[in-house]
């Protein structure tokens, strides 16, 4: 226990009377683990307070004791005063009718919180109906309002379908509709965004700022991304391991972070931090990957994964100490175009583009409807350097990428890997082919087999595709393994016992693991908390410029593309609407659908809150 | 009821047919190449004092002397058209001795079902909706003592309480209404636990589920939970249990009949084994045939009502979703590396 909100110089807290929601001394244990010690803030109507952490923070398990949605085994002490009542003492029966009425919930994943064998109508009259309206036509009318409040395009057909109908930005913004339907007096929002494209985030926090503007609702705020907080709450609470380490209104959190903690993590955040990995990507050098390998193994060889980190920070700092100071994010310096950064690559030797892609077309047939997932798409990477796929679901960039490995066949134009044509080879060639290119995917929680032990799990490649006898291929597991910075002893731990960070290292180094040329890296760090994330792309631009790796980088995290990619691609609705080196199409995008991405990147220092 | 559901239950119905049919084939083929001819076997019986020339009349007019291949095809035609044959024991049509026990048996397993269904319900909304405190840790053991006690066993019992001591019903009427229910418990009641068991795993598993909380939170209590969300994906399960218990039944029931005296398919099977009256058998394994297929057909149309994720259109090039902003599909499922 640092700091909480409860002293009155945080500004935070107004007298318990009238705060619409006021925690104090919040602590919540399964069995004897407690993941909630001694919380305490306070909310008034018509404000949103933003409670920061990463995974493991407690933050969800905060939003669900005010919700009294705590699973089973969980128990809350302390008080949660909502309007004035202890909601942890009420018993269910007088509770239950705050629920929905007064205390909107939206949770955090939309693909799993609706009932998928429902339709999304019927599961909205059951908010409509705690409005008390009795008239059934008057509900569904009330329903479709709300749906196009939201801002779903076509609110009946929205109504009539199932959940697996409708994508998850669409079902976010159900979600958002049946919590704020009944008009609560406070909406509990859990990750309202985190599964989203950019523009849409941007549209359903502006979304939830109006509601909260005009209908004077007070909202509480989980995320773990602070450039969402800082642009949206009026106070912040920022939590580890499920204590308070800093409270107070967001300008002041932002402009002076006291607590070490919170330094850190806005060091990490990329929207926040532009300039955080140029000076390692300034250190890549295409052209000596061979002596890197060696440097690298003496490095990592014996040194776990703090250790690795830290030897990466230190190497930072001596390159370039501006990339690891705290940017005000006031400072518009912070924001100004990078220079370029992509020297080295252009002048690399080889002509050849790494990977190139010519007028591919790709359509699928979906019941009945002829749909254009790609339509003439053209890129060419050069050797050694980072291109980025960007753009909204359903853009194309999975398609592309599924056409890159083979997975899927073009139904038009060429694909080239180091100037030879991918179509058209024997399964043996495009074995080959494959083994150069290797799949970093998006989520490690799900993508390693929790059966099996990190060594098989990396040596896996090396038994499909026959290389070596057990000594070279337990050689080579080790040496990619030391690669992403990964202890020895953790060759026999199975995923459950890694951490996030871990696991994705491990998905990294099984990709690395067939020494192949070109990386897909399909948003490698989304499903990772922000200090993690910033520890992947560490390894990630360091193992670049170590061994000379092409990648190809999809991601929505626009921030963390402008910073990571030389080159990128912006596809729209299966067309390249714009491409180019990074710094001139972030300056000065000629697309309006560029820009309309480029301003959904969340921008603290500009909000209303902040501007106070 | 859209086309794609129709044209979806029409392909499962051209499928349901094959089986029937080639099952018919696979009984028929077995009874041929198993040695002991039994008609032939019947006509030298010495005891029934055929000459050679009856046999070599009897012979050809069931057309046994026709090549194999030339006797399946009439076999199946007359199968295709409803006409079982001719029992050789009784020379009565298969189709009437067949229909004669089939209201009874089917009686009795529809019963059993029924009775099935109810139990494993009732014990599930009893799991899920009664104070902690009491009863549910009692009922979540039910499944499991139902399934370790034998079906013929609660049917003695059964008897002996309610026919014996209570006079609810007598046991030289088994096709009296209280018999045929009782009847129906025995046989009902190791099929309820395997569908109870399915049934609160079901509702265990969903009602831990995100959506579930979030329901929670829209200020719906445990009964309108239980029945409005909880229910319909739990019970998807249970269709395919059902649907495999059937076999169970039928197969029970033949005990069942046994023990409570009622003639059914078992004594008719009994009978037939007893004196190798391959008709009457070919008839009965064909029946038995039909009833799965049209069992799991059933199954098998149910399920997209139930779960509309379920794919009515065969499986296109890619699972690619159609509607507005499509969602984004994982590039691979597990990671691995592509060979």
């Amino acid at each position: 226990m640092t700091v909480t909100a409860t002293a009155p110089a945080a500004g935070v807290v107004a007298p318990a009377s009238s705060a619409l929601l006021c925690v104090e001394g919040l602590s919540v244990a399964y069995g004897r683990t407690e993941v909630v010690s001694d919380v305490s803030f306070s909310l008034e109507r018509g404000e949103s307070l933003a409670l920061i952490g990463e995974s493991g923070s407690g933050k969800s398990t905060i939003a669900r004791s005010v919700l009294r949605l705590l699973p089973d085994g969980g128990a809350a002490r302390g008080r949660v005063e909502f309007e004035g009542r202890d909601v942890l003492a009420l018993p269910e029966r007088q509770f239950r009718p705050l629920r929905g009425r007064a205390l909107g919930f939206v949770p955090q994943d939309p693909g799993s919180s609706l009932n998928a064998v429902r339709t999304i109508g019927a599961q909205a009259q059951e908010a409509a109906a705690l409005t008390g309206e009795r008239d059934a036509g008057v509900r569904q009318q009330l329903i479709l309002d709300t749906f196009a409040q939201v801002g779903l395009d076509d609110p009946r057909r929205a109504y009539d379908s199932y959940p697996h109908q409708l994508s998850g930005g669409m079902l976010q913004r159900v979600l958002i509709g049946l919590a704020v339907l009944p008009r609560p007096a406070l909406l509990v929002a859990d990750e309202p965004t985190s599964a989203l494209d950019v523009t849409i985030q941007k549209r359903i926090l502006d979304l939830l700022s109006e509601l909260r503007a005009d209908l004077g609702i007070g909202l509480l705020l989980i995320t773990h991304d602070l450039a969402i907080a800082a642009e949206r709450a009026d106070s912040l609470v920022v939590l580890r391991d499920g204590a308070v380490q800093e409270a107070g209104p967001t300008a002041t959190v932002f402009a002076a972070p006291s607590s070490a903690y919170a330094r850190e993590l806005q060091a990490d955040v990329p929207a926040l931090n532009p300039d955080r990995y140029r000076a390692l990507r300034e250190g890549r050098s295409p052209s000596a990957p061979a002596v890197a390998r060696s440097v690298d193994l003496a490095v990592a060889g014996g040194a776990g994964l703090a250790v690795a980190r830290d030897v990466d920070s230190v190497a930072v700092r001596d390159l370039d100490p501006v990339a690891v100071r705290s940017v005000d994010p006031a400072d518009p310096a912070a924001t100004a175009p990078v220079s370029p950064p992509v020297a080295a690559s252009e002048d690399a030797p080889d002509a050849t583009p790494k990977i190139e892609l010519r007028g591919v077309t790709k359509s699928f047939t979906v019941e009945g409807r002829r749909l254009t997932a790609l339509d003439g798409v053209s890129f060419a990477i050069e050797r050694g350097t980072t291109h980025a796929l960007v753009g909204e679901s359903g853009s194309g960039k999975t398609t592309a990428v599924r056409l890159l490995l083979g997975l899927d066949q073009a139904d038009d134009g060429e694909i080239l890997v180091a100037g030879e044509p991918v179509h058209g080879r024997s399964a043996a060639g495009l074995r080959a082919v494959r083994r150069h290119l290797q799949l970093v995917y998006q989520n490690p929680f799900t993508s390693l087999d929790p059966t099996w032990r990190v060594e098989q799990l990396v040596r896996e490649p090396l038994d499909r595709f026959r290389i070596g006898g057990r000594a070279v291929r337990a050689g080579r597991v080790r040496e990619a393994l030391a690669a992403v910075g990964l202890a020895e002893h953790l060759l026999s731990r199975r995923p459950a016992a890694l951490s996030g960070g871990q696991r994705q290292r491990v998905a990294i180094a099984r990709a690395l693991v067939l020494r192949p040329d070109v990386l897909v890296l399909d948003e490698p760090t989304s499903a990772l908390d922000v200090t993690v994330q910033a520890d992947i792309v560490e390894v990630l631009v360091r193992l670049q410029a170590e061994l000379g790796l092409t990648y190809v980088f999809v991601s929505h995290d626009l921030a963390l593309v402008r910073q990571l990619a030389d080159t990128v691609s912006v596809l729209h609705r299966g067309r390249v609407v714009e491409a180019g080196p990074v710094e001139r199409i972030f300056a000065d995008p000629e697309r309006d659908y560029t820009r309309r991405l480029l301003e959904s990147i969340p921008r603290p220092g500009v909000p209303d809150a902040v501007a106070s | 009821m859209n086309a794609s559901y129709l044209r979806y239950a029409g392909r499962r119905l051209v499928q349901a047919v094959v089986v029937v049919l080639l099952a018919y084939v696979f009984t028929f083929v077995v009874i041929s190449v198993l040695p002991g001819d039994p008609v032939t076997n019947t006509l030298r019986n010495p005891e029934n004092g055929f000459t050679e020339e009856e046999i070599a009349r009897i012979v050809s007019y069931y057309g046994l002397d026709q090549p194999i291949a030339v006797q399946l095809w009439q076999s199946l035609s007359h199968f295709l058209v409803g006409d079982l044959g001719v029992s050789l024991r009784s020379n009565l049509p298969v189709t009437r001795l067949v229909a004669e026990v089939v209201p009874s048996t089917l009686a009795l397993a529809a019963s059993a079902l029924a009775v099935a269904l109810v139990l494993a319900f009732a014990i599930a909304y009893g799991t899920q909706n009664l104070p902690r405190r009491y009863g549910q840790g009692v009922l979540r053991a039910f499944p499991s003592l139902f399934l370790s006690v034998p079906a013929f066993v609660v049917g003695l019992l059964l008897i002996q309480v309610f026919a014996f001591q209570l006079g609810l019903f007598s046991v030289i009427e088994p096709d009296s209404a209280w018999a045929t229910f009782f009847a129906a418990v025995a046989l009902g009641i190791p099929v309820s636990a395997q569908v109870a068991e399915v049934l609160i795993t079901g509702l265990d598993h969903e009602s831990r589920q995100e959506y579930a909380a979030v329901a929670r939170s829209r200020g719906l209590g445990q009964a309108r939970l239980f029945a409005k969300h909880l229910l319909k994906p739990s019970s998807l399960p249970v269709v395919t249990v059902v649907a495999l218990t059937v076999g169970e039944l039928l197969g029970g029931a033949l005990i069942i009949e046994t023990i409570f005296g009622r003639t059914g398919i078992g004594s008719l099977v009994q009978r037939s084994v007893s004196t190798q009256d391959l008709p009457v058998l070919q008839a009965v394994v064909s029946l038995a045939a039909v009833v799965f297929v049209v069992v799991n057909l059933l199954a098998d149309l149910v399920y997209p009502l139930l779960d509309p994720r379920v794919r009515t259109e065969p499986a296109s090039a890619s699972g690619k979703a159609g509607l507005g902003e499509a969602p984004e599909q994982p590039i691979l499922e597990r990671q691995v590396s592509v060979p």
